[in-house]
């Protein structure tokens, strides 16, 4: 098996990863079905379309509003715009489902300061500790170097 | 619903795409008058484009059906796209096939 991830070698050759759009599509057909090959590529050109539709209309409803980065609603809207409302409903559930994940991912690395069971308090004082120890030994590390090298009469 | 279906379905359940997120924003940055685009914004085309898929697919499907055929061809996913009006951006990708005796009369013209 070739380690190849397989990335386009061309900006042009730019489209979706064939394995995985071969797979969607088996799995939206019944099991005695097949798709020709030359029909999943040509899915693979129709997605390519499909997205720069989408974006270039969300695009637009974006810079009516006057806003520089496209947004949820904005791609939401040009869906609705382009005659795509049904999808509306799914991907919107999906958006829901997406937020939640993002909220619960943030959660998570928020609580590792909490899991230590320690108090801001003593997390500070803990801190300050620390610092007073490192100060201790370098300084005493620098005395002991000086007394090394120093010579009599040297300035 | 198939256990084929699975996979899509389980991706809406957990909120995330099929679609790989970098390959999506590479695509859609390839229109120079697109500014930015949000996370968010990347995961919804990503999501609309499984169901674009899922569609097409199916619609291609239909037509093989009729045709008492277990292969969807080129020619059905042709079909697909001129049967139905959402589809028309797909037109020039999809030109219809013509008969190569409809080509051949109209060489010899």
């Amino acid at each position: 098996m070739s380690d190849y991830e397989g990335g386009p070698a061309n900006e042009d050759d730019l489209s979706l990863p064939r394995a995985t759009v071969y797979k969607l599509i088996a799995e939206m057909l019944p099991e005695d079905i097949t798709c020709a090959k030359d029909t999943r590529d040509l899915l693979l050109d129709c997605c390519n379309e499909f997205i720069h539709l989408v974006a270039s209309e969300s695009n637009d409803v974006c810079e009516k509003e006057a806003k520089k980065t496209i947004a949820a609603e904005h791609v939401l809207t040009a869906l609705q715009d382009l005659g795509f409302g049904k999808y509306v409903t799914e991907v919107q559930e999906a958006h829901d489902e997406h937020r939640k994940q993002q909220t619960k991912d943030r959660g998570r690395k928020g609580s590792k300061l909490s899991q230590l069971g320690m108090s801001e308090e003593e997390l500070l004082r803990s801190q300050e500790l620390l610092f007073a120890e490192a100060r201790m030994r370098f300084q005493s590390q620098a005395s002991h170097a000086q007394s090394n090298n120093s010579t009599p009469g040297s300035v | 619903m198939a256990a084929s279906e699975a996979n899509t379905v389980a991706a809406a359940a957990t909120g995330t795409s099929n679609l790989p997120a970098a390959r999506v924003r590479r695509i859609i940055k390839e229109d120079k008058d697109i500014f930015a685009c949000g996370s968010e914004s990347l995961f919804l085309i990503s999501r609309a484009t499984e169901y674009f898929i899922d569609s097409l697919v199916r619609e291609s499907y239909e037509f093989s059906r009729l045709d008492k055929r277990k292969t969807v061809q080129y020619k059905d996913m042709a079909k697909a796209v001129q049967s139905i009006e959402q589809y028309d951006f797909l037109a020039d990708i999809i030109p219809p096939t013509v008969s190569v005796r409809k080509l051949a009369t109209t060489e010899t013209q």
